[in-house]
Protein backbone atom coordinates (compact mmCIF):
# COMPACT_ATOMS: atom_id res chain seq x y z
CA UNK A 1 0.00 0.00 0.00
CA UNK A 2 3.22 2.30 1.18
CA UNK A 3 4.48 1.77 -2.29
CA UNK A 4 1.49 2.24 -4.47
CA UNK A 5 1.38 5.58 -3.04
CA UNK A 6 4.80 6.68 -3.67
CA UNK A 7 4.35 5.19 -7.07
CA UNK A 8 1.48 8.13 -7.51
CA UNK A 9 3.80 10.68 -6.24
CA UNK A 10 5.75 11.28 -9.49
CA UNK A 11 3.12 10.81 -11.59
CA UNK A 12 0.68 13.06 -9.45
CA UNK A 13 3.58 15.37 -10.13
CA UNK A 14 4.06 15.64 -13.63
CA UNK A 15 0.44 15.75 -13.60
CA UNK A 16 -0.06 18.77 -11.52
CA UNK A 17 2.43 20.52 -13.39
CA UNK A 18 0.57 19.93 -16.90
CA UNK A 19 -2.26 20.99 -15.01
CA UNK A 20 -0.13 24.34 -14.40
CA UNK A 21 0.99 24.92 -17.86
CA UNK A 22 -2.47 24.52 -19.39
CA UNK A 23 -4.36 26.52 -16.54
CA UNK A 24 -1.67 29.59 -17.61
CA UNK A 25 -2.83 29.18 -21.31
CA UNK A 26 -6.32 28.80 -20.55
CA UNK A 27 -5.93 32.18 -17.65
CA UNK A 28 -3.55 34.25 -20.02
CA UNK A 29 -2.89 33.02 -23.73
CA UNK A 30 -6.14 32.87 -24.63
CA UNK A 31 -8.59 35.87 -23.37
CA UNK A 32 -5.57 37.54 -24.84
CA UNK A 33 -6.51 36.38 -28.15
CA UNK A 34 -9.71 37.53 -27.51
CA UNK A 35 -11.47 33.89 -26.13
CA UNK A 36 -13.18 35.85 -23.16
CA UNK A 37 -16.81 33.96 -23.39
CA UNK A 38 -15.32 30.70 -23.16
CA UNK A 39 -12.75 28.96 -20.93
CA UNK A 40 -11.64 25.51 -21.51
CA UNK A 41 -11.66 23.60 -18.02
CA UNK A 42 -8.76 21.31 -18.06
CA UNK A 43 -9.03 20.52 -14.91
CA UNK A 44 -12.72 18.71 -15.44
CA UNK A 45 -10.36 16.21 -17.84
CA UNK A 46 -7.74 15.62 -15.78
CA UNK A 47 -10.34 14.45 -12.49
CA UNK A 48 -12.02 12.51 -15.01
CA UNK A 49 -9.28 10.82 -16.22
CA UNK A 50 -8.55 10.21 -12.78
CA UNK A 51 -11.73 8.23 -12.20
CA UNK A 52 -11.90 6.60 -15.12
CA UNK A 53 -8.42 5.08 -14.94
CA UNK A 54 -6.57 5.29 -11.83
CA UNK A 55 -7.46 2.28 -9.58
CA UNK A 56 -5.61 3.37 -6.03
CA UNK A 57 -7.60 4.19 -3.14
CA UNK A 58 -6.32 7.59 -3.05
CA UNK A 59 -8.33 8.54 -6.12
CA UNK A 60 -10.17 11.54 -3.90
CA UNK A 61 -7.13 12.81 -2.37
CA UNK A 62 -5.57 13.51 -5.98
CA UNK A 63 -8.88 14.44 -6.89
CA UNK A 64 -8.64 16.92 -4.09
CA UNK A 65 -4.98 17.84 -4.68
CA UNK A 66 -5.96 18.63 -8.54
CA UNK A 67 -8.69 20.96 -7.68
CA UNK A 68 -6.74 22.54 -4.97
CA UNK A 69 -4.19 23.72 -7.72
CA UNK A 70 -7.33 24.66 -9.83
CA UNK A 71 -7.91 27.14 -7.27
CA UNK A 72 -5.00 28.87 -7.52
CA UNK A 73 -6.61 29.95 -11.02
CA UNK A 74 -10.04 30.35 -10.24
CA UNK A 75 -12.40 31.71 -7.37
CA UNK A 76 -14.58 28.82 -7.87
CA UNK A 77 -12.21 27.48 -5.29
CA UNK A 78 -11.47 23.31 -4.84
CA UNK A 79 -15.02 22.56 -3.24
CA UNK A 80 -17.42 21.85 -5.61
CA UNK A 81 -15.14 20.11 -8.30
CA UNK A 82 -13.66 17.62 -5.56
CA UNK A 83 -17.26 17.03 -4.85
CA UNK A 84 -18.03 16.29 -8.45
CA UNK A 85 -14.93 14.25 -8.87
CA UNK A 86 -15.23 11.76 -5.85
CA UNK A 87 -18.93 11.36 -6.73
CA UNK A 88 -18.26 10.82 -10.54
CA UNK A 89 -15.72 7.66 -9.15
CA UNK A 90 -17.99 6.05 -6.79
CA UNK A 91 -20.06 6.24 -10.25
CA UNK A 92 -17.63 4.64 -12.30
CA UNK A 93 -16.80 2.21 -9.84
CA UNK A 94 -20.43 1.02 -10.32
CA UNK A 95 -20.06 1.02 -14.00
CA UNK A 96 -16.38 -0.24 -14.40
CA UNK A 97 -17.17 -3.54 -16.32
CA UNK A 98 -19.40 -1.42 -18.48
CA UNK A 99 -16.74 1.35 -19.66
CA UNK A 100 -14.17 0.36 -22.16
CA UNK A 101 -12.13 2.83 -23.55
CA UNK A 102 -11.10 0.78 -26.27
CA UNK A 103 -11.68 3.15 -29.31
CA UNK A 104 -11.52 6.69 -29.43
CA UNK A 105 -15.09 7.54 -30.15
CA UNK A 106 -16.25 5.66 -27.24
CA UNK A 107 -13.63 7.97 -25.32
CA UNK A 108 -15.03 11.11 -26.81
CA UNK A 109 -18.69 9.57 -25.61
CA UNK A 110 -17.92 8.49 -22.37
CA UNK A 111 -16.08 11.31 -21.87
CA UNK A 112 -19.05 13.61 -22.63
CA UNK A 113 -21.20 11.73 -20.57
CA UNK A 114 -19.42 12.15 -17.78
CA UNK A 115 -19.09 16.02 -18.07
CA UNK A 116 -23.11 16.26 -18.27
CA UNK A 117 -22.71 14.34 -14.89
CA UNK A 118 -20.52 16.72 -13.45
CA UNK A 119 -22.21 19.52 -14.74
CA UNK A 120 -25.55 18.30 -12.95
CA UNK A 121 -23.68 17.94 -9.30
CA UNK A 122 -22.07 21.50 -9.63
CA UNK A 123 -25.17 22.73 -10.85
CA UNK A 124 -27.36 21.57 -7.93
CA UNK A 125 -24.63 22.42 -5.34
CA UNK A 126 -24.83 26.14 -7.08
CA UNK A 127 -28.79 25.95 -6.90
CA UNK A 128 -28.69 24.75 -3.04
CA UNK A 129 -25.71 27.52 -2.60
CA UNK A 130 -27.08 30.85 -4.93
CA UNK A 131 -31.06 29.83 -5.16
CA UNK A 132 -30.59 31.22 -8.65
CA UNK A 133 -31.80 28.78 -11.91
CA UNK A 134 -31.30 31.37 -14.19
CA UNK A 135 -27.84 31.06 -13.54
CA UNK A 136 -27.36 27.40 -14.42
CA UNK A 137 -29.34 28.00 -17.15
CA UNK A 138 -26.84 30.76 -18.46
CA UNK A 139 -24.05 28.28 -17.74
CA UNK A 140 -25.24 25.51 -19.77
CA UNK A 141 -24.62 27.24 -22.82
CA UNK A 142 -21.35 27.67 -22.09
CA UNK A 143 -21.03 24.38 -20.58
CA UNK A 144 -21.76 22.84 -24.22
CA UNK A 145 -19.19 24.09 -26.63
CA UNK A 146 -16.67 23.99 -23.50
CA UNK A 147 -17.14 20.39 -22.89
CA UNK A 148 -17.46 19.22 -26.38
CA UNK A 149 -14.38 20.58 -27.15
CA UNK A 150 -12.85 19.04 -24.53
CA UNK A 151 -13.99 15.56 -25.34
CA UNK A 152 -13.08 15.42 -28.74
CA UNK A 153 -9.30 15.90 -27.03
CA UNK A 154 -9.65 13.94 -24.66
CA UNK A 155 -8.74 10.43 -26.91
CA UNK A 156 -5.08 12.92 -27.27
CA UNK A 157 -5.05 13.71 -23.53
CA UNK A 158 -5.66 10.58 -22.57
CA UNK A 159 -2.79 8.56 -24.14
CA UNK A 160 -0.66 11.01 -22.87
CA UNK A 161 -1.86 10.55 -19.14
CA UNK A 162 -1.61 6.88 -19.75
CA UNK A 163 2.18 7.31 -20.64
CA UNK A 164 2.56 9.26 -17.14
CA UNK A 165 1.01 6.71 -14.87
CA UNK A 166 1.85 4.04 -16.96
CA UNK A 167 -1.26 2.45 -17.35
CA UNK A 168 -0.70 -0.57 -20.03
CA UNK A 169 -4.07 -2.18 -19.84
CA UNK A 170 -7.54 -0.75 -19.81
CA UNK A 171 -8.16 1.17 -15.91
CA UNK A 172 -5.28 -0.83 -14.32
CA UNK A 173 -2.11 1.30 -12.53
CA UNK A 174 1.07 -0.90 -13.43
CA UNK A 175 2.16 -2.50 -10.26
CA UNK A 176 -1.00 -2.17 -8.56
CA UNK A 177 -2.55 -5.05 -6.93
CA UNK B 1 -5.85 -11.58 -2.11
CA UNK B 2 -10.06 -11.52 -1.47
CA UNK B 3 -8.49 -9.42 2.02
CA UNK B 4 -6.60 -6.92 0.57
CA UNK B 5 -9.58 -6.29 -2.26
CA UNK B 6 -11.70 -5.89 1.03
CA UNK B 7 -9.27 -3.58 2.80
CA UNK B 8 -8.25 -0.91 -0.57
CA UNK B 9 -12.04 -0.89 -0.96
CA UNK B 10 -12.51 0.15 3.03
CA UNK B 11 -9.69 2.49 2.30
CA UNK B 12 -11.25 4.18 -0.61
CA UNK B 13 -14.43 4.52 0.90
CA UNK B 14 -13.01 5.72 4.05
CA UNK B 15 -11.28 8.81 2.17
CA UNK B 16 -14.29 8.89 -0.12
CA UNK B 17 -16.61 10.28 3.02
CA UNK B 18 -13.75 12.30 4.41
CA UNK B 19 -13.05 14.26 1.70
CA UNK B 20 -16.59 14.65 0.94
CA UNK B 21 -17.34 15.68 3.68
CA UNK B 22 -14.31 18.16 4.27
CA UNK B 23 -15.68 19.27 0.47
CA UNK B 24 -19.42 19.81 1.62
CA UNK B 25 -17.76 22.01 4.91
CA UNK B 26 -16.15 23.84 2.13
CA UNK B 27 -18.60 24.70 -0.19
CA UNK B 28 -20.87 26.00 2.62
CA UNK B 29 -18.49 28.12 4.13
CA UNK B 30 -16.77 29.47 0.56
CA UNK B 31 -17.98 33.08 0.18
CA UNK B 32 -17.92 34.57 -3.32
CA UNK B 33 -18.00 38.44 -2.04
CA UNK B 34 -14.49 38.23 -0.73
CA UNK B 35 -11.61 35.57 0.23
CA UNK B 36 -8.62 36.04 2.18
CA UNK B 37 -5.80 34.16 1.59
CA UNK B 38 -3.57 32.05 3.53
CA UNK B 39 0.29 32.63 3.50
CA UNK B 40 0.43 28.99 1.49
CA UNK B 41 -2.01 30.41 -0.86
CA UNK B 42 -0.41 33.79 -1.17
CA UNK B 43 3.07 32.05 -2.12
CA UNK B 44 1.56 29.56 -4.91
CA UNK B 45 -0.54 32.53 -6.97
CA UNK B 46 2.70 34.36 -6.53
CA UNK B 47 4.46 31.98 -8.17
CA UNK B 48 2.12 31.22 -10.70
CA UNK B 49 1.21 34.77 -11.46
CA UNK B 50 4.13 35.88 -12.68
CA UNK B 51 4.33 33.45 -15.22
CA UNK B 52 0.55 34.41 -16.16
CA UNK B 53 2.05 37.64 -16.77
CA UNK B 54 4.59 37.13 -18.54
CA UNK B 55 2.79 35.38 -21.25
CA UNK B 56 0.49 38.26 -21.82
CA UNK B 57 3.37 40.70 -21.82
CA UNK B 58 4.45 38.61 -24.65
CA UNK B 59 1.54 38.15 -26.35
CA UNK B 60 1.61 42.16 -26.01
CA UNK B 61 4.95 42.91 -27.35
CA UNK B 62 4.84 40.16 -30.40
CA UNK B 63 0.90 42.23 -31.09
CA UNK B 64 2.76 45.66 -30.58
CA UNK B 65 5.58 44.50 -33.42
CA UNK B 66 2.59 44.00 -35.45
CA UNK B 67 0.36 47.16 -34.58
CA UNK B 68 3.24 49.24 -34.64
CA UNK B 69 5.75 48.01 -37.64
CA UNK B 70 3.95 45.67 -40.06
CA UNK B 71 0.59 47.70 -39.65
CA UNK B 72 2.02 51.43 -40.40
CA UNK B 73 0.31 52.45 -43.73
CA UNK B 74 -2.01 55.54 -43.48
CA UNK B 75 0.02 56.73 -40.42
CA UNK B 76 0.79 60.14 -41.93
CA UNK B 77 -3.03 60.45 -42.40
CA UNK B 78 -3.99 59.03 -39.37
CA UNK B 79 -1.48 61.55 -37.69
CA UNK B 80 -2.80 64.76 -39.27
CA UNK B 81 -6.43 63.93 -38.13
CA UNK B 82 -5.58 62.85 -34.71
CA UNK B 83 -3.63 66.60 -34.32
CA UNK B 84 -6.64 68.48 -35.08
CA UNK B 85 -8.48 66.34 -32.41
CA UNK B 86 -6.14 66.75 -29.51
CA UNK B 87 -6.45 70.53 -30.20
CA UNK B 88 -10.06 70.24 -30.42
CA UNK B 89 -9.95 68.28 -26.56
CA UNK B 90 -7.58 70.76 -25.73
CA UNK B 91 -10.29 73.01 -26.15
CA UNK B 92 -12.57 71.13 -24.28
CA UNK B 93 -10.22 70.40 -21.39
CA UNK B 94 -9.89 74.00 -20.83
CA UNK B 95 -13.33 74.81 -20.38
CA UNK B 96 -13.89 71.36 -18.27
CA UNK B 97 -11.15 72.89 -15.93
CA UNK B 98 -13.23 76.29 -15.88
CA UNK B 99 -16.36 73.88 -14.64
CA UNK B 100 -14.06 72.17 -11.88
CA UNK B 101 -12.62 75.08 -10.86
CA UNK B 102 -16.83 76.39 -10.34
CA UNK B 103 -17.71 73.50 -8.85
CA UNK B 104 -15.00 72.78 -6.16
CA UNK B 105 -16.02 76.59 -5.59
CA UNK B 106 -19.82 75.75 -5.21
CA UNK B 107 -19.39 72.56 -3.25
CA UNK B 108 -16.96 74.69 -0.33
CA UNK B 109 -19.94 77.14 -0.34
CA UNK B 110 -22.32 75.00 0.32
CA UNK B 111 -20.32 73.17 2.47
CA UNK B 112 -20.55 69.79 0.70
CA UNK B 113 -19.08 67.44 3.04
CA UNK B 114 -15.00 66.34 2.65
CA UNK B 115 -14.02 64.47 0.20
CA UNK B 116 -11.88 61.13 0.66
CA UNK B 117 -8.67 61.76 -1.38
CA UNK B 118 -8.32 58.36 -3.23
CA UNK B 119 -4.46 57.58 -4.62
CA UNK B 120 -4.78 55.97 -8.15
CA UNK B 121 -2.46 52.82 -8.34
CA UNK B 122 -2.07 51.70 -11.96
CA UNK B 123 -2.26 47.83 -12.56
CA UNK B 124 -1.86 45.30 -15.70
CA UNK B 125 -4.63 42.66 -16.08
CA UNK B 126 -2.63 39.52 -16.15
CA UNK B 127 -5.27 37.02 -16.91
CA UNK B 128 -8.65 36.04 -16.48
CA UNK B 129 -10.21 33.08 -14.24
CA UNK B 130 -9.62 29.96 -15.03
CA UNK B 131 -13.68 29.09 -14.78
CA UNK B 132 -16.00 30.63 -17.54
CA UNK B 133 -18.78 30.90 -14.84
CA UNK B 134 -16.83 33.89 -13.09
CA UNK B 135 -15.85 36.93 -14.44
CA UNK B 136 -12.78 37.57 -12.58
CA UNK B 137 -9.62 39.30 -13.89
CA UNK B 138 -5.84 38.83 -12.37
CA UNK B 139 -3.87 41.84 -12.04
CA UNK B 140 -0.11 42.52 -11.05
CA UNK B 141 -0.67 44.80 -8.10
CA UNK B 142 -0.99 43.14 -4.53
CA UNK B 143 -0.54 44.21 -0.97
CA UNK B 144 2.68 45.39 -0.82
CA UNK B 145 1.57 48.40 -3.51
CA UNK B 146 -0.75 49.20 -1.27
CA UNK B 147 -3.90 47.73 -2.67
CA UNK B 148 -6.61 46.29 0.06
CA UNK B 149 -9.05 44.30 0.22
CA UNK B 150 -12.56 45.67 -1.42
CA UNK B 151 -10.61 48.60 -3.29
CA UNK B 152 -12.90 49.56 -6.26
CA UNK B 153 -11.24 49.18 -9.16
CA UNK B 154 -12.04 52.03 -12.76
CA UNK B 155 -10.77 52.53 -15.82
CA UNK B 156 -11.47 55.99 -17.84
CA UNK B 157 -14.47 54.45 -19.45
CA UNK B 158 -16.11 53.41 -15.75
CA UNK B 159 -16.31 51.04 -12.95
CA UNK B 160 -14.60 47.73 -13.07
CA UNK B 161 -14.78 45.96 -9.85
CA UNK B 162 -13.18 45.38 -6.83
CA UNK B 163 -10.49 43.34 -5.17
CA UNK B 164 -12.03 40.21 -3.96
CA UNK B 165 -8.80 37.87 -3.36
CA UNK B 166 -5.64 39.77 -2.66
CA UNK B 167 -1.58 38.50 -2.14
CA UNK B 168 1.56 40.45 -2.53
CA UNK B 169 1.94 41.33 -5.37
CA UNK B 170 -1.12 40.01 -7.27
CA UNK B 171 -4.97 40.71 -7.14
CA UNK B 172 -8.31 39.57 -8.33
CA UNK B 173 -10.56 41.98 -9.37
CA UNK B 174 -14.52 40.42 -9.25
CA UNK B 175 -15.91 42.95 -12.17
CA UNK B 176 -19.72 43.87 -12.66
CA UNK B 177 -20.28 41.26 -15.15
CA UNK B 178 -19.99 38.85 -12.37
CA UNK B 179 -23.12 37.88 -11.04
CA UNK B 180 -21.83 37.83 -7.23
CA UNK B 181 -20.59 41.66 -7.78
CA UNK B 182 -23.51 43.73 -6.61
CA UNK B 183 -23.87 48.11 -6.66
CA UNK B 184 -25.74 50.44 -5.57
CA UNK B 185 -26.51 52.09 -8.98
CA UNK B 186 -28.09 55.83 -9.65
CA UNK B 187 -29.69 56.52 -12.77
CA UNK B 188 -28.36 59.78 -13.35
CA UNK B 189 -31.24 61.70 -15.46
CA UNK B 190 -34.12 60.49 -12.98
CA UNK B 191 -31.80 59.76 -9.66
CA UNK B 192 -33.53 56.56 -9.38
CA UNK B 193 -32.07 53.62 -7.59
CA UNK B 194 -31.76 50.25 -7.82
CA UNK B 195 -28.81 47.19 -7.53
CA UNK B 196 -26.49 46.30 -9.96
CA UNK B 197 -25.35 43.08 -10.85
CA UNK B 198 -23.27 40.80 -13.05
CA UNK B 199 -25.41 39.00 -15.62
CA UNK B 200 -23.46 37.51 -18.49
CA UNK B 201 -20.08 38.24 -20.27
CA UNK B 202 -21.39 41.72 -21.89
CA UNK B 203 -24.37 43.26 -19.55
CA UNK B 204 -25.46 43.33 -16.38
CA UNK B 205 -29.01 43.52 -14.97
CA UNK B 206 -30.23 46.63 -12.60
CA UNK B 207 -32.62 45.13 -9.82
CA UNK B 208 -35.41 46.59 -7.60
CA UNK B 209 -35.91 49.87 -9.72
CA UNK B 210 -39.29 51.13 -9.01
CA UNK B 211 -42.03 50.26 -11.81
CA UNK B 212 -43.10 54.19 -11.90
CA UNK B 213 -39.10 55.61 -12.51
CA UNK B 214 -39.21 57.08 -16.23
CA UNK B 215 -36.03 55.18 -17.45
CA UNK B 216 -35.62 55.55 -20.90
CA UNK B 217 -32.84 53.86 -22.90
CA UNK B 218 -29.12 55.14 -22.87
CA UNK B 219 -29.86 56.92 -19.57
CA UNK B 220 -26.36 57.01 -17.43
CA UNK B 221 -25.78 54.88 -14.43
CA UNK B 222 -23.44 55.68 -11.99
CA UNK B 223 -22.64 54.48 -8.60
CA UNK B 224 -24.61 55.98 -5.69
CA UNK B 225 -21.69 55.76 -3.27
CA UNK B 226 -24.24 53.75 -0.91
CA UNK B 227 -22.47 50.13 0.43
CA UNK B 228 -19.32 51.29 1.72
CA UNK B 229 -17.25 49.96 -1.04
CA UNK B 230 -17.22 52.35 -4.46
CA UNK B 231 -17.31 56.29 -4.49
CA UNK B 232 -20.21 57.99 -5.80
CA UNK B 233 -20.16 58.71 -9.04
CA UNK B 234 -18.57 56.13 -11.13
CA UNK B 235 -19.90 55.43 -14.57
CA UNK B 236 -21.35 52.18 -14.57
CA UNK B 237 -22.61 51.85 -17.80
CA UNK B 238 -26.19 52.95 -19.83
CA UNK B 239 -29.43 51.77 -19.95
CA UNK B 240 -29.57 48.99 -23.20
CA UNK B 241 -33.00 46.97 -22.13
CA UNK B 242 -36.06 48.21 -19.77
CA UNK B 243 -38.81 45.30 -19.18
CA UNK B 244 -41.65 46.31 -17.62
CA UNK B 245 -43.96 43.35 -16.90
CA UNK B 246 -48.07 43.63 -16.49
CA UNK B 247 -47.59 42.76 -12.89
CA UNK B 248 -45.24 43.77 -9.93
CA UNK B 249 -43.82 46.84 -8.52
CA UNK B 250 -40.24 46.99 -9.98
CA UNK B 251 -38.61 47.02 -13.91
CA UNK B 252 -35.74 45.10 -15.10
CA UNK B 253 -33.79 47.56 -16.62
CA UNK B 254 -30.46 45.84 -18.65
CA UNK B 255 -27.15 47.51 -18.77
CA UNK B 256 -24.08 47.87 -20.78
CA UNK B 257 -21.37 48.07 -19.11
CA UNK B 258 -18.95 51.05 -19.98
CA UNK B 259 -15.89 49.22 -19.56
CA UNK B 260 -15.12 47.10 -22.60
CA UNK B 261 -14.11 44.30 -21.22
CA UNK B 262 -12.80 42.28 -24.10
CA UNK B 263 -9.98 44.86 -24.45
CA UNK B 264 -9.22 45.97 -21.16
CA UNK B 265 -5.36 45.67 -20.54
CA UNK B 266 -4.88 48.47 -17.39
CA UNK B 267 -7.06 49.85 -14.50
CA UNK B 268 -6.48 51.78 -11.43
CA UNK B 269 -7.18 50.84 -8.29
CA UNK B 270 -9.00 53.73 -6.01
CA UNK B 271 -7.36 52.93 -2.51
CA UNK B 272 -7.66 55.47 0.61
CA UNK B 273 -6.65 55.79 4.15
CA UNK B 274 -10.52 55.42 4.31
CA UNK B 275 -10.14 51.57 3.30
CA UNK B 276 -8.77 50.22 6.70
CA UNK B 277 -11.38 52.59 8.82
CA UNK B 278 -14.51 51.32 6.38
CA UNK B 279 -12.86 47.60 7.16
CA UNK B 280 -12.73 48.03 11.22
CA UNK B 281 -16.12 49.65 10.92
CA UNK B 282 -17.41 45.98 8.69
CA UNK B 283 -15.80 44.15 11.68
CA UNK B 284 -17.47 45.67 14.44
CA UNK B 285 -20.83 45.53 12.48
CA UNK B 286 -20.55 41.66 11.74
CA UNK B 287 -19.39 41.10 15.51
CA UNK B 288 -22.25 42.92 16.84
CA UNK B 289 -24.34 40.60 14.82
CA UNK B 290 -22.22 37.46 15.87
CA UNK B 291 -22.92 38.68 19.61
CA UNK B 292 -26.98 39.34 18.99
CA UNK B 293 -27.33 35.77 17.67
CA UNK B 294 -25.50 34.28 20.13
CA UNK B 295 -28.10 36.13 22.49
CA UNK B 296 -30.74 35.16 20.80
CA UNK B 297 -29.71 31.42 21.18
CA UNK B 298 -29.22 31.65 24.33
CA UNK B 299 -32.63 33.19 25.24
CA UNK B 300 -34.28 31.09 22.98
CA UNK B 301 -32.90 27.87 24.72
Amino acid sequence: MKGDMIRTIRPLGITLLILVVLEIISTALLPMMGFIKYRIPFNVLLVLYVGLKLETPYTSIIILILQYTHSFFSIEGWEMGTISGVLICIVIGYLKDLLHLTSNVMTVFVVQMFQFLWFTIVSILVYLKEDSLTYIVEKFWRFLPESIFLSLIAPFFISILDTIWQIREDRVLEGSI
Amino acid sequence: MRLIEDRERRQRAVLNVIVLLISFIGVAKRSYVVEQTSPFENLLIDSFAPVQDSVTSFRSRVSSFFDHYLMNIGASKDNYLLKSKVKELENQIYKLSEVARENKRLKRLLQFGDEIAYKKILAQVVAWDASSDFRVIRINKGLKDGVSLQSPVITSQGLVGYIYRLTDHFADILTVLDGNNRVDGLIKRVRAHGIVEGFNNEKSIMKYVSRAEPIILGDIVMTSGLGNIYPKGINIGSVSKIERESYGITQKVEITPAVDFGRLEEVAILSSEGDEQKRREWNALDEMEDNDSAVNIGSSR
